[in-house]
């Protein structure tokens, strides 16, 4: 069954507005039902310098859940904010993106929407706009109320990466690692992967330390918590394999030996993900109770409202919301 | 340095892949003379077991070589050597062939030295402290050194250098200070100068935390360390950029704006050498009053086991040591 969406043009001073005014002037090819949130300002002039003409019907709260139309607009108090500079970091778009964002997940808590897909945000103005949280990932979860494990997952074509620890720094990694910690980001890595279509995900995970701790030389993690957070996991049926030195495991993965590669800290997935090619990428906020996806890149402000903007990781990221949303169902 | 004078090519660990590696070595003609360190007989028993046409003989020093052979400064094992296991019997004898080699490189015997991986553990399990072999020359030779690493790829070679190297990851913040940040952008410069004869070399630094630590908001290392040794760099003249958040310096647009990229720990630098080099990486010790390259891979004792896997190991990590070396050899300290 197709899903439907929710697509939120993130930062009105990015490049957002112009990718998902490219996706919508394509509306064949969309892979799901699309319930657009933007900003009207930004989406007329995105519209313009893409070269897109985009008719859309509007649709209100009350009326979306019945609603069999491909693409709508939302109805919002956003649609007729004042308009943003753009490039430009504030409070003000900060503030416009998370009502954005609250009003997607309002929609999928009302099951007006299967996922949430949205375009790149600026963290600079979620902060001057009032997030308090160390990301998107911790703000989404406090919206929704949710306490269960959570971690953002980067998927790269066919590789998916989760990690233990995230943006935090790189000296309370290690204190923060436990065996419970590993299990969870395996097991959510599984369950994302089959949402995602993949019944028999092979996952590989990484060790902490330089040449995977060396047999305890050059650290213990490996043998005193990420082991026995890999047979934890095993009992509670995920199965994976590792740890395995960070260093080569993504080049076997590269070469197709894994699905999924949990990683312990940000930059040991993103190093790689990126060498690989990850502006393509796609990050999903996942273990959350509503599927949310964005594209890996950020807002480009230096390329903001010239129409050059790639919008292949943006369609990929729909895809991804659109094939987890129809699992949901 | 006498650029002339042979390059000392040591085994490794006997029982790994190393002796094998250097039978493929002796397979092909290079623009130096080599020079084998290590046990003559392991090199004919594992020449014969590659099926191997070469002619391993003995070196002597002071003689000229002779064409079409491969010589080996003999250095005999204690115990007999099963490929695929290790045997702390024979770790005296291969720390016997670094010392050699690096005392011919000390006394002009040697032009360069290049390095066939050892294993750490049965070293240590022979009741020997030994961490790695750049450990082990910086402590011979009283130097600070810096561990490099070279890949090629389709925009030029790509260096990686390392702040730390060893240390458990939980222990890296506390290792890095401003002092050991500035040793280690100075030894880089100092050596992409001397030994790559790059005249004003453009070097990369990263942060430690993730985004380079976002303004502080992920960690405080980059404003209050990295950053102000960078600034007292930067004011000597060096073309130094940083910190750098670590996940988008090493793309290959960013990273080829540079002859170095400074990593803050092992795992940082080191997998993006095995992703861009598709094993033919290498492993330079700067700091060294000597040239020393090495393999960027382990002993791959599964592989050296039997004749096919020995056969199948990729010798290319090997071969751009010894070219690396050769490139360099030529260098004044």
């Amino acid at each position: 069954m197709t899903a439907t969406i929710a697509l939120v043009a993130g930062d009105p001073a990015g490049v957002g507005p112009e990718l998902v005014a490219k996706l919508l002037g394509y509306p064949s090819e969309l892979p799901a039902q699309i319930r657009l949130i933007a900003h009207r300002a930004s989406l007329d002039a995105a519209a313009k310098v893409a070269g897109v003409a985009l008719e859309l019907p509007t649709l209100k709260t009350d009326d979306a859940a019945r609603s069999k139309l491909a693409v709508a607009r939302m109805e919002w108090s956003g649609w007729n904010a004042a308009p943003f500079e753009q490039g430009k970091a504030g409070a003000a778009n900060g503030a416009f993106m998370l009502d954005s964002l609250k009003f997607a997940l309002d929609l999928a808590q009302r099951g007006v929407v299967d996922a949430v897909c949205f375009a790149p945000l600026n963290k600079s103005a979620l902060r001057a706009g009032g997030m308090k949280q160390e990301d998107e990932l911790r703000w989404f979860a406090d919206v929704l109320g949710y306490r269960g494990p959570c971690g953002e997952f980067n998927v790269l074509e066919k590789l998916w990466t989760s990690r233990v620890t995230s943006h935090i720094p790189l000296k309370d990694v290690a204190g923060l690692l436990t065996a419970e910690g590993v299990a969870e980001a395996i097991g959510m890595l599984h369950d994302a992967l089959r949402r995602a279509g993949n019944a028999t995900p092979r996952i590989g995970v990484c060790g902490l330390n330089p040449h995977n701790g060396d047999d305890g030389n050059f650290g213990r993690e490996e043998i005193d918590i990420i082991a026995p957070g890999v047979e934890l996991a095993a009992k509670r049926g995920y199965a994976a394999a590792g740890p395995y030195p960070a260093d080569t495991i993504f080049v076997r993965a590269r070469d197709g030996a894994f699905d999924g590669i949990v990683t312990m800290y940000h930059d040991q997935g993103q190093i790689a993900m990126k060498l690989m090619g990850f502006e393509h990428g796609v990050t999903v906020q996942g273990g959350l109770p509503v599927a949310i996806t964005t594209p890996a890149h950020g807002t480009a402000y230096d390329i903001a409202g010239r129409g050059i903007a790639n919008v292949q990781a943006m369609n990929n990221a729909l895809a991804i919301a659109a094939r987890m949303g129809a699992a949901s169902h | 340095m006498n650029a002339n004078a042979p390059i000392a090519i040591t085994m490794g660990e006997p029982a790994g892949i190393g002796p094998d590696l250097c039978v493929r070595l002796a397979e092909r003609r290079w623009a130096a003379r080599l020079i084998g360190i290590g046990d003559i007989e392991l090199l004919r028993d594992r020449a014969r077991r590659l099926r191997a046409g070469v002619r391993i003989v003995p070196y002597i020093r002071g003689r000229d070589a002779a064409p079409g052979t491969f010589e080996v400064a003999h250095f005999p094992l204690a115990v007999p050597v099963v490929p695929g296991r290790l045997d702390p019997g024979n770790a005296k004898a291969v720390l016997a062939t670094l010392d050699a080699a690096l005392t011919g490189c000390l006394a002009g015997e040697f032009s360069a030295m290049v390095t066939a991986p050892v294993q750490k553990s049965v070293i240590n399990d022979a009741g020997m402290a030994f961490s790695g072999h750049t450990e082990f020359l910086a402590e011979r030779t009283g130097a600070t050194v810096v561990m490099m690493l070279v890949g090629a790829t389709a925009a030029g070679p790509l260096r990686v250098a390392l702040t730390t190297t060893h240390l458990p990851l939980s222990a890296v913040p506390a290792a890095i200070t401003e002092a050991l940040v500035t040793r280690t952008v100075r030894i880089v410069a100092d050596e992409l100068s001397a030994k790559f004869r790059i005249a004003k070399p453009r070097i990369a630094v990263c942060g430690l935390n993730p985004h380079a630590g976002e303004d502080g908001y992920l960690g405080r290392e980059e404003i209050e360390i990295i950053a102000p040794a960078l600034a007292a760099l930067r004011e000597q003249g060096l073309a130094v950029a940083g910190p750098l958040p670590a996940d988008t310096v090493f793309v290959p647009a960013k990273a080829s704006e540079f002859d170095c990229v400074i990593a803050m720990y092992h795992d940082q630098g080191l997998p993006v050498l095995k992703h861009a080099s598709f094993g033919h990486g290498v492993n330079v010790t700067l700091g060294l009053p000597i040239v020393r390259t090495s393999v960027d891979h382990g002993t791959a004792l599964d592989l050296a086991a039997d004749g096919a896997g020995a056969r199948s190991a990729d010798p290319g990590s090997l071969f751009a040591a010894v070219a690396l070396a050769i490139e360099l050899k030529h260098s004044r300290p």
